[in-house]
């Protein structure tokens, strides 16, 4: 009887240990995940090796920080984060990552001390740096942009970031959801009448007395969607080869003629909208025609100009609500 | 302008024209007229000639109209007035201090008002137009308040310039560093950096117009007072003039002046300077232009032409778009630099070498106790350079990373950190042994790479490499740096060699090569990669950011060669500091070894750049501090010099990497930050000595 008691309490005890290891540690098959290695290429035709799907990653940039967020991998460091939380409300920080300096200059040695899987960096960071950060940690280094296929762009660095990462299905949906998104936006417009109109979305910046604008062309990120969105743009002005982004000042505005105006400003950043404050009195800009008939749009802030499907499908809701106010 | 070197210096007054002088406006005036009538047709409408006449005349559409009336005629107008009021800010700048080189550029008011508007910028708080003025008025004023209080009324004008470069390198690195700390708030700032007339409506010009007016009239008003300067103080005293307020006045207005045109359009390089440097040729043929009521004008209406020149020449060269995101500050500066040159060769320079500095004579053991103390201060700035940064070291973990057995972060970050301790030491090394070399040959206390545009020759070529072969390699990019120094030293001593590396000559041409190099520089960055100019900006402001051992070693290997020759023949820089006759007439040919002593200077300050960007001020003050510390004999003088600037620029690039971190302040704009006050106060001590 005892010991059948015994073997009845061991056997209890084993089991339900048993039953806590399985619950406790990570199963099996997900070990075996953690060893299975990830080989890509990046941009620069760099192989970058991983050890499994990066769960510590550093995003320099705050396009791939966008994309890391939306992937739901929430980064563990990203430069200029007090910037990304005024310009970038589309897709807010869901943690509250380190900060690792500016955008142009990252801190090695901050990037350094948190011991990163992977670090997320963009062509526009010097290559000296860029070679730095691969003694640190594998270094998936993305095309910022590319004027020839803005959305393509964009696209292929989140399924980039996705396979690091090992959030292919969500890359997957993201994309369909904004391919969705896309398609109902165009559709909004075209029962609207809006289809094939013109349309000129710029940011600007004011100092002193002078005002600078800076139009988005269809080699912009901006630009493309306007295209997918059967929108029509009316920038003349030859955009730069990675951001398609071109620059002219008021005057400029009377070569697009009648158009739907769209921009972005930022309240946390006094200079970003000259359209509703110097301009109001200008006399270039009040005789423009699209002025005068009211065609104006300020969209909303946080719409991250240059971001992922996050930013542009908030993008893509606010120019359809603009329009068809 | 054909001031041949036959013409006599004392060129009697008797051949100078009674009737030239109405022509030459009538002419100048036409010009400028015929500049601001093509200004108006041109721009990014497609508003042209037709189209203006129309507008002018009143029969154009409303929208044609407004693009001429509230776009162009008020970019034309501002134009005008910048052109005219620097023009005469400069001219009367320069004859009341009697210096060539004194203009709103060099006197610091520009960097003032800059400096001032930054931080208001930085604040985020949105002035109207005339409150900014106010602030930048007061900032440019105080500025110029400042050097002029420590170069001291009346006395030397190579004490002013040395201030005023001084006190500009400084503040631009402050407002710099604002600019990289807080890119968002200063994206325009950075813009007006370079300055631009562009106007939206005229109400910027109908504002700045009073001030201009008031200037322009107390200046002539002013004008036999100032004319009576120009003879000298004592003279001028002894006709009745009262001196100090007289040149306090002239400065104050002319403060204003350049307040109006810093406000209105941003710092439009160059035009200060060189307004007045065209019209003094002039002066010399015509009498009625020998009179500041004469003169003063005509350098107005010259710098009018320069600036709607400039902006005109752009327009015609490169497509409306590009125009716009190109600061007319560019093209003044490059037209600019282009004229000081040519102007700074052709006229006689009647300025004496600079008397040397008033040097107590210290004995060998001043010289072993300052030596010994420098050393310990270097130690301890590499320990301290080595453990701070942005992670913060132990002494421990830097042994255990000399034995190799450091953890992994504690590697990397030593990995990372010691070849930019080893960039800033050898780079501030091999700049202060450059100025020393330089200062020695020239005999000049201005020569300084920085300020003779080698630095940014150096630069240029550096930049122009890096943006055509982005993968350039670290002895490509020395090569490049060497050959764009190279050119502009081969410019600057080859110009300013006539005549034995005269003091105006030499500054001037030095002077215009830098200001061309720079601006080229931004050309260069605005044309290949307009929305990275923080890029730019972070190779300009000197940055040990990114650098790997590799990267040092053409400096180092050039640093050791540069020492041991200076050590070998340190009895023949003695000599040639000394002055032309004494080696004359102990039967010494010094030609090949000055030439020899350039090409190092020049080649140490190609390679400093290329591993570390422009650091400025470091070739200026460390000889300086060196002979006021241990008297003149170059045994001594290069060694102190050598680990000043290795102290100097490692301290700074410590704090730029320490103070924000995680973000970087460049080297460079810290080496002025520290060096502009150290620097002041020697002038001031050196005055009392």
């Amino acid at each position: 009887m005892r010991r059948l008691l015994l073997t009845t309490a061991v056997a209890t005890t084993a089991a339900l240990t048993l039953t806590a290891c399985g619950t406790t540690e990570p199963a099996a098959d997900d070990a075996k995940k953690t060893t299975e290695r990830i080989t890509l290429t990046d941009a620069t035709g760099t192989k970058v090796e991983l050890d499994g799907p990066a769960k510590k990653v550093i995003g320099t940039e705050w396009n791939v920080v966008e994309h890391l967020i939306e992937l739901g991998v929430d980064p563990v460091g990203v430069s200029d984060v007090k910037g990304y939380k005024t310009w970038d409300t589309a897709v807010p920080l869901k943690n509250e990552p380190k900060d690792i300096g500016t955008r142009g200059e990252p801190s090695m040695e901050t990037v350094a001390a948190l011991k990163p899987d992977l670090i997320l960096a963009t062509s526009d960071l010097p290559p000296a740096a860029v070679k730095q950060l691969r003694k640190i940690a594998p270094v998936l280094e993305v095309k910022a942009a590319d004027a020839a296929d803005p959305i393509g762009r964009m696209t292929e660095n989140l399924d980039l970031i996705a396979k690091a990462t090992g959030t292919t299905d969500k890359a997957t949906e993201l994309k369909k959801q904004f391919e969705t998104k896309l398609e109902e936006g165009r559709k909004a417009l075209a029962d609207a009448k809006l289809a094939g109109a013109k349309y000129a979305f710029a940011d600007g910046y004011v100092v002193s007395n002078q005002v600078s604008i800076r139009p988005y062309t269809s080699g912009s990120l901006i630009g493309a969607v306007n295209e997918k969105l059967g929108l029509k743009n009316a920038w003349t002005v030859k955009g730069d080869p990675a951001y398609g982004l071109g620059t002219t000042d008021v005057e400029g505005l009377t070569t697009i003629g009648d158009v739907q105006f769209a921009y972005i400003g930022n309240d946390g950043d006094a200079s970003s909208n000259p359209f509703a404050g110097v301009l109001a009195k200008d006399q270039v800009w009040t005789s423009l025609p699209f002025v005068k008939k009211g065609d104006v749009h300020r969209l909303p802030d946080g719409v991250w100009m240059f971001g992922g499907p996050g930013s542009m499908s908030k993008y893509v809701d606010s120019v359809v609500a603009a329009l068809t106010k | 302008m054909a001031v041949t070197a036959t013409t006599p210096a004392t060129r009697p007054p008797a051949a100078t024209s009674r009737t030239g002088a109405a022509p030459v406006t009538a002419a100048l005036l036409l010009l400028v007229v015929a500049l601001a009538v093509v200004d108006i047709t041109q721009g990014t409408a497609s508003v042209g000639v037709p189209e203006v006449w129309k507008a002018l005349t009143g029969r154009a559409d409303p929208a044609d109209a407004s693009v001429v009336v509230a776009s162009r005629l008020p970019r034309m107008a501002a134009g005008l007035l910048v052109g005219a009021v620097l023009g005469m800010a400069g001219a009367a700048l320069q004859t009341v201090s009697r210096n060539v080189l004194a203009s709103p550029d060099t006197l610091a008011v520009n960097a003032g008002s800059y400096f001032a508007l930054g931080v208001v910028t930085v604040t985020g708080v949105s002035l109207p137009l005339f409150a900014s003025s106010g602030i930048a008025f007061a900032g440019g004023l105080a500025a110029a308040a400042v050097v002029l209080g420590l170069s001291g009324l009346g006395t030397g004008t190579v004490r002013l310039v040395l201030a005023g470069s001084a006190l500009t390198l400084g503040l631009t690195a402050v407002t710099e560093g604002l600019l990289l700390l807080f890119p968002l708030q200063t994206d325009g700032l950075r813009h007006w950096n370079q300055g631009s007339i562009a106007q939206n409506g005229f109400d910027g010009v109908l504002q700045m117009l009073p001030l201009a007016v008031v200037g322009l009239v107390g200046l002539l008003l002013l004008a036999r007072r100032i004319d009576a300067l120009a003879l000298g103080d004592d003279a001028a005293r002894g006709l009745g003039v009262p001196v100090r307020a007289t040149r306090l006045t002239a400065v104050v207005l002319a403060a204003l002046l350049s307040t109006a045109a810093v406000t209105l359009a941003g710092p439009i390089g160059f035009v200060g300077l060189c307004a007045p440097a065209l019209v003094r040729p002039l002066a010399r043929r015509f009498r009625g232009f020998t009179r500041t009521r004469g003169s003063l004008p005509l350098a107005g209406l010259t710098g009018a032409a320069l600036v709607l020149g400039s902006d005109v020449v752009l327009r015609v060269l490169v497509p409306a778009d590009v125009a716009v995101a190109v600061p007319t500050g560019v093209v003044t500066s490059l037209v600019g630099a282009l004229f000081l040159v040519v102007i700074a060769t052709r006229t006689r320079d009647t300025a004496a070498a600079a008397a040397p500095d008033r040097l107590r004579i210290r004995s060998r053991s001043v010289f072993l106790t300052t030596t010994a103390v420098l050393v310990v201060v270097l130690v301890g700035v590499v320990i301290a350079a080595l453990l701070l940064g942005d992670a913060k070291l132990l002494f421990g973990d830097v042994l255990n990373w000399a034995q190799g057995k450091a953890g992994r972060t504690t590697a990397f970050v030593l990995d990372t950190r010691v070849p930019r301790v080893l960039a800033a030491l050898l780079a501030g090394a091999a700049l202060a042994l450059a100025g020393t070399l330089v200062q020695a040959v020239t005999r000049n206390p201005l020569a300084e790479p920085g300020i003779l545009g080698v630095s940014n020759g150096a630069a240029l070529g550096a930049v122009l490499l890096v943006t055509t072969v982005p993968a350039a390699g670290s002895w490509g990019v020395a090569g490049a740096a060497f050959a764009g120094a190279a050119v502009s030293s081969v410019l600057v001593f080859g110009l300013a060699a006539k005549g034995g590396f005269r003091q105006n000559r030499l500054v001037l041409v030095g002077f215009g090569v830098a200001t061309g190099a720079s601006a080229l520089i931004s050309l260069l960055v605005i044309l290949t990669d307009p929305f990275n100019a923080i890029k730019a900006l972070t190779w300009l402001s000197g940055s040990t950011y990114g650098r790997t051992t590799p990267d040092v070693v053409p400096l180092a290997a050039v640093l050791a060669v540069g020492v041991v020759v200076a050590a070998v023949r340190r009895t023949e820089l003695d000599l040639v500091s000394l002055d032309e006759d004494t080696p004359r007439l102990l039967g010494l040919n010094l030609g090949r070894g000055r030439l020899g002593f350039l090409a190092l200077a020049v080649l140490l300050s190609a390679t400093a750049v290329a591993a570390a960007g422009t650091i400025g001020f470091v070739g200026l003050v460390a000889p300086h501090a060196a002979r006021a510390l241990v008297g003149r004999q170059h045994a001594r003088v290069v060694p102190v010099s050598v680990i000043l600037g290795a102290v100097l620029v490692c301290t700074a690039d410590l704090f730029g990497r320490t103070v924000i971190a995680p973000a970087q302040l460049g080297a460079g704009l810290m080496t002025a930050v520290i060096g502009t006050p150290y620097f002041l106060y020697l002038l001031v001590r050196s005055r009392r000595g």
